[in-house]
């Protein structure tokens, strides 16, 4: 059976669009504004709502809020033609963690991966975000504050004999996994293990791994640790802070906006307590023009 | 006894006469002598009198100089009486060839009175007249004069002569412009964003859509030239989107993502990113200084700023070496890219031995939409992007176009920032 989608846009272009799309893979509904959206909500519960976040009447967020509270275990995804950046202190209080911009041309195989993961909750894996076409060009694991920067270099080194390209990877290389060693692995009472920039041996149960790829379109690097440590919450809650210009001069939280800003996809990944991944990646061109996505998945 | 009585008459007559005649000469004599020396004391009088006016002619005169204006007494004929010497320094003349010339011959370079006259004015009703402005071509652009005539009284209370004071409005008016002009693009600006994102709605369905019926054109019914057609479309949507996004860039006031970074790390990825056919074969030279440290910026900003002077260099060298293929001459491209530390700034350079930037356009290069690139190729908004990236940092960007070479600068400020608190 398909899963149930239901599109929610007062913007005839967009809804019929993403139905033309959708419809080949899904069982898809479409409402113009919140009210129909509501009424279509009380008859059937739907698998995922993707929703504009600007309408006339009850805004996105609070249809998704409401929606969330009919029918807990439905999926929610805002979709906007304004700066994703401004939604995200009102995404983290409507509890949506997806949101997806309207490029020109759309970007349907962003869509595609997004959708998938969060109906089938398969969420981890670099691959899982590339074109059918990837190429897997290796994968690297750190046990030790120790080898982390010969593992790093290592990885972006790939990308960079293979590509000629990385941008700013090796940078942001570095800040995500300084995290994954010495933020992610925590006592059972929950505060830190390690403390930062001290010599480091992870237990054999704690792990650092690393991947990188790249499709015919953008190339790839996932940062992964078996910790699980981060939340969805605590991620928007220090993007918020960093991008409001309120952490600037401090670093918490600086290696996410740092990767953000300067990495054409962000996706972080989060089962609790079990793995947190996140995944970096660059178009080799501006094709789709407009926002960043935010895209943070939760189990 | 007659002639006794006779003589004695006679005498007396001649005694009273000579009487009289002393004493009319004496008398003259005194009044001459205080005629005389009441001349002397008003001679005296006189002279420090024609001092005092010496004096403050010459002060009026100095004054009538030294002001930077142009100053002129006109009589009903408008023929210059007088006139002060930066007067006759604009039209070059001197002075005594002026005297007597007609203004508008003159200054105006014409052979009537200008029309609305303001000395005309004056004349027909005494009364000042102010700020009247007039316009002359100049050189390279018209030149503005704010003109203002008084009125000489005469004895008669009628007006004898005017005095016109013309002052050269020239640059205040530019300015004046110019404070309009931004002030009409901050308007427009505030406009813009809003219609930009409505126009993102649209533009994403369009080119969707398009999309979808080039990926599944049996659904749609499309045959060949549908295809083409929608082709086409998607195309349109995506050139119109470009633009959008270009004007997103301009009008939005973006804050917070300032950080402490390297700008010699950003210059370098900059020019990484650079993606323009015919890049890799001309020349670039790189030059960074080092020591610059790091800058309180927004690095994805400044990137823009030098992709987008970057860009300009490399069009305006493909621009050059096609002339110059066309006429069969040898052409070879550079590009100097550098950095420097300068008075509390980090200077960036971006130099081009491309078409230049003629003198014409030089006032309006930085005008939104502004574009020398045929339609479709550049959206007019690079530079005035820069401009706004570089105000928001408190920087400056201009440009120098020589001979052979076009360098553009960018200065910004390094921020007093703790450099460890960003380490931390």
């Amino acid at each position: 059976m398909h899963n149930s989608i239901l599109i929610v846009d007062d913007e005839a272009g967009i809804r019929n669009m993403l139905l033309d799309y959708l419809e080949t893979k899904y069982d898809v509904s479409t409402a113009a504004d919140a009210e129909t959206a509501l009424a279509l909500c009380d008859r059937k519960n739907f698998d995922l709502v993707i929703s504009d976040v600007n309408m006339p009447g009850m805004k996105g967020p609070d249809l998704l809020s409401k929606i969330k509270k009919m029918h807990p275990k439905t999926c929610t995804v805002l979709i906007t033609a304004y700066n994703v950046d401004d939604y995200i202190r009102l995404a983290r209080k409507s509890n949506v963690s997806n949101i997806i911009p309207k490029t020109s041309p759309f970007n349907f195989s962003e869509l595609d991966s997004l959708l998938f993961g969060l109906l089938t909750k398969n969420i981890f894996g670099l691959k899982r975000y590339m074109l059918p076409q990837y190429t897997h060009l290796g994968e690297f694991c750190i046990r030790s504050s120790h080898d982390a920067k010969e593992v790093r270099e290592a990885c972006v080194d790939l990308l960079l004999n293979k590509l000629g390209v990385a941008g700013d990877m090796r940078l942001l290389v570095d800040e995500i996994v300084t995290n994954a060693i010495y933020h992610a692995p925590s006592f059972p009472d929950g505060t830190e293990k390690y403390e930062e920039f001290t010599d480091v041996n992870l237990e054999p149960h704690e792990y650092v791994y690393l991947e990188c790829g790249f499709d015919p379109e953008k190339y790839g690097l996932t940062v992964v640790d078996n910790m699980g440590r981060l939340t969805k919450d605590t991620v928007l809650y220090k993007i918020e802070r960093q991008m409001s210009g309120e952490g600037v001069l401090d670093d918490s939280g600086r290696g996410l906006h740092m990767s953000r800003l300067f990495s054409d996809r962000m996706i972080i990944n989060i089962e609790p307590k079990i793995k947190t991944e996140v995944i970096l990646i660059n178009y080799f061109s501006h094709k789709y023009r407009g926002y960043k996505p935010l895209y943070i998945n939760e189990l | 006894m007659f002639p006794i009585l006779l003589t004695v008459l006679l005498f007396i007559v001649l005694v009273v006469c000579v009487g009289f005649a002393v004493l009319f000469f004496v008398a003259r004599k005194d009044a001459l002598f205080f005629k005389r020396s009441l001349s002397m004391k008003n001679q005296r009088h006189d002279t420090v009198i024609t001092d005092k006016i010496t004096l403050s002619k010459k002060q009026l005169e100095t004054a009538f100089d030294a002001i930077t204006d142009f100053i002129c007494a006109l009589d009903e004929k408008l023929v210059i009486t007088r006139v002060n010497k930066n007067y006759s320094q604009f039209v070059q003349i001197p002075i005594p060839k002026l005297l007597g010339q007609h203004c508008y011959e003159v200054f105006w370079k014409r052979s009537t009175p200008c029309d609305h006259c303001p000395a005309l004015m004056t004349f027909a009703n005494s009364k000042p007249v102010y700020k009247r402005t007039f316009k002359m071509p100049g050189k390279d652009r018209p030149m503005f004069f704010t003109v203002a005539s008084y009125p000489v009284f005469g004895n008669d209370g009628k007006t004898t002569n005017v005095i016109e004071h013309i002052r050269d409005s020239t640059e205040e008016k530019a300015i004046l412009e110019q404070l309009i002009r931004s002030e009409k693009l901050a308007s427009i600006g505030t406009m813009t964003a809003g219609i930009a994102h409505e126009m993102i709605n649209p533009l994403s369905g369009i080119s969707g859509t398009a999309a979808n019926m080039l990926q599944m054109p049996d659904k749609y019914g499309l045959n060949e030239k549908g295809v083409s057609r929608v082709t086409t479309i998607l195309e349109s949507a995506s050139r119109a989107s470009a633009i959008v996004k270009d004007l997103l860039h301009l009008s939005r006031k973006e804050e917070g993502t300032s950080m402490l970074i390297d700008i010699n790390s950003i210059l370098l990825k900059a020019i990484d990113s650079v993606q323009l056919k015919g890049f890799p074969l001309i020349e670039h030279k790189i030059n960074t200084d080092s020591t610059i440290g790091r800058v309180l910026c927004d690095p994805i900003k400044i990137e823009q700023i030098i992709i987008n002077l970057l860009t300009n260099a490399i069009q305006s060298i493909l621009e050059k070496k096609a002339a110059c293929s066309r006429e069969g001459k040898q052409f070879s491209g550079l590009v100097l890219i550098s950095t420097q530390s300068e008075d509390g700034h980090v200077r960036i350079d971006i130099m081009d031995n491309g078409t230049g930037v003629p003198d014409a356009i030089k006032d309006k290069i930085f005008d939104p939409f502004f574009t020398t690139r045929p339609p479709g190729e550049g959206t007019g908004l690079g530079l005035s992007i820069c401009q706004k990236i570089v105000d928001e940092h408190n920087g400056r960007i201009f440009f120098e176009s020589a001979e052979n070479f076009t360098t553009f600068s960018v200065l910004l400020p390094f921020h007093a920032v703790q450099e460890d608190a960003g380490n931390a």
